[in-house]
């Protein structure tokens, strides 16, 4: 396939460190739109703020690149407006759990037809890396020295709750990744697939992981696929029923 | 075409906003403006949705116009307060919309039934960094009607939020007005998404590209967006004058409060700007044929300062808050303070 079609290639290389997994999901959202035939006539990005925030000014469909925490709502803006645009939205945990996490939960609830990947790098890169509302219990971050004290959020509880789709999979499991986004595209509502990403620079590097590689070792050994589940637990990735 | 109907400010609103084309509307319940959600919710023309907070209406107004939409929100003080963050990205995105402000007594909850004039300098000062909106503030039911259709046609011309500021007097008040038909609309040249290409962004960027670190290009994007909004405000320069050789005292006001004053045309001249922001530069001019300028407004002094800039001389504030448009505190008040200095 042509993947220089679906991107600005005038704007490459990325902003994004060597071994970012923003590049990762950047590629399997590209092939997952090729497969369903859309195009920059029929289909629009949306970005938060954020390292993957900056994901929706790569592609060649029209972007959009909101304000910290809001791209649910504009990107419900446009599938309101103009149904029979395909809307991609890609972000991180910060912008979509934390600043954004209340127009999450609406948008899940009115079961908007948005197509939402969550890169959930379980930290704030951009800025240095501070605690985000995913990072695990107790991982000390910029912000939390001696380890995170709060519940990380959980985003799955939240779209389910709602009745919404739910996917998890991770920047190892490339194909099953390709998977969950096919059937995310596929669902005729709020489709939320949870991509867990890694950040080498702001966080990997101070837990210990010596190479992004490292990170992905980590996603391969610490999560086992079960689609079809009704709920997911913290060790498994999967299509949820 | 004409038509004569009874009908209360916010609904004129709503009506001004069909009479524009607006097929788009995004917005949360708040008093005193509530009525504009209420009545467009059950107008077919219109995809009007209730939003989690103001935050989510005025971005889900972002998306909607980037898609082609004429879309419009309503609130009070407290969601427009909460909306700034939208008007900073309409504004750099370049994104056509119209926000109704009905303003109520504030800080804060304020007093939320009580009308105010609060939100003047929040309406061009609102949100961080140098943007340049267009406010419009009526007087009349009419005027509501009539400056909602100018507020969707300048947003047009100026591709920005434009603010359209009500007060809570009006958007309750219940007047005779005429409707129009066949009203004359700007049409957007920018295509909707769909077009593949463009990315539209709150940073600076310069052809579709982020330029985060070039001050040179910032500077050049900053002046471009000025020169357009004092452009396409100086359209729209309306204001009400009534002169009066005999007096010595130029009273400035606006909105509800402009009501009470009217009556006052005896003793003083009356300026009424309706297009608040850009400031109206012919004021200068007329502001040298009287001795002293007096600015009523119902806060603590905030459009005196725009005047004292246009006139470069000194004015006299006189705040009018509580709420209360109480028309002899008014008179009393006027005649003290003009007498008095």
């Amino acid at each position: 396939m042509d993947y220089d079609s679906f991107l600005r290639t005038d704007r490459l290389p990325t902003s994004w460190c060597a071994g970012c997994g923003n590049g990762t999901v950047l590629r399997a959202i590209i092939e997952a739109a090729h497969r369903l035939g859309w195009d920059a006539s029929n289909t629009v990005a949306v970005s938060g703020i954020g390292c993957s925030g900056r994901t929706a000014g790569y592609f060649s469909f029209d972007s959009i690149h909101a304000v910290h925490g809001r791209a649910v709502p504009v990107a419900e803006g446009i599938k309101l407006h103009r149904p029979e645009l395909n809307v991609i939205l890609v972000s991180g945990d910060g912008d979509l759990c934390g600043i954004g996490g209340n127009h999450l939960l609406h948008a899940a609830r009115r079961d908007t037809n948005l197509n939402v990947v969550l890169v959930d790098n379980e930290i704030y890169g951009m800025t240095g890396g501070q605690t985000a509302p995913t990072t695990p219990l107790g991982t000390k971050t910029i912000t939390a020295p001696d380890g995170a004290w709060e519940k990380p959020f959980n985003v799955q509880g939240v779209i389910k709750a709602h009745g919404a789709f739910y996917a998890r999979s991770t920047t190892w499991h490339v194909r099953h990744l390709a998977k969950c986004l096919d059937a995310a595209f596929r669902h005729p509502g709020f489709a939320f697939v949870d991509a867990k990403s890694q950040c080498t620079s702001n966080y990997g590097r101070r837990l210990g992981y010596r190479t992004a590689y490292d990170m992905l070792e980590h996603f391969k050994t610490a999560y086992r696929i079960n689609d079809g589940a009704q709920t997911l637990a913290d060790d498994e990735i999967g299509i949820t029923a | 075409m004409a038509q004569k109907r009874l009908m209360q400010g916010n609904e004129a609103v709503a009506e001004g906003a069909i009479a524009a084309g607006m097929t788009f509307f995004a917005g949360y319940p708040i008093t005193p403006a509530s009525e504009v959600l209420q009545y467009l919710v059950k107008r077919p023309e219109v995809r009007a949705v209730q939003f989690e907070d103001e935050i989510s209406s005025v971005c889900a107004l972002v998306g909607a116009s980037l898609a082609g939409a004429r879309a419009m929100t309503a609130t009070s003080g407290p969601g427009f307060s909460l909306m700034q963050e939208g008007i900073g990205l309409g504004h750099m995105m370049e994104t056509p919309f119209v926000i109704v402000d009905v303003q109520r007594v504030g800080p804060s909850t304020g007093m939320p039934t009580l009308p105010a004039q609060g939100d003047v300098m929040q309406a061009t000062y609102g949100s961080h960094g140098d943007y340049f909106p267009i406010v419009f503030y009526p007087n009349s039911v009419q005027e509501l009607y009539e400056y909602t259709i100018h507020a969707f046609n300048a947003a047009e011309e100026s591709q920005s939020p434009v603010i359209l500021l009500s007060d809570g007097y009006l958007g309750h008040l219940y007047e005779t007005i005429e409707t129009k038909r066949n009203v004359r609309l700007r049409k957007r040249k920018r295509p909707p998404l769909g077009v593949g290409g463009r990315h539209f962004t709150g940073l600076t960027s310069v052809d579709n590209t982020p330029t985060p670190q070039d001050p040179e290009a910032h500077r050049r994007m900053i002046a471009r967006m000025q020169a357009k909004q004092r452009e396409v405000g100086a359209r729209y320069a309306h204001y009400e004058y009534i002169s009066n050789r005999k007096a010595d005292t130029l009273v400035v006001c606006f909105g509800s409060l402009s009501r009470a004053v009217m009556p006052l045309a005896d003793r003083y001249a009356i300026f009424r700007p309706i297009l608040l922001y850009p400031p109206i530069e012919e004021f200068s001019e007329i502001a040298k044929r009287y001795r002293k300028v007096v600015v009523v407004e119902m806060n603590a002094g905030q459009y005196v300062r725009v005047v004292q800039r246009l006139m470069r001389r000194t004015a006299l504030s006189l705040p009018m808050i509580g709420g209360d448009l109480d028309v002899l505190r008014l008179e009393e008040r006027l005649k003290w303070i003009t007498t008095a200095s």
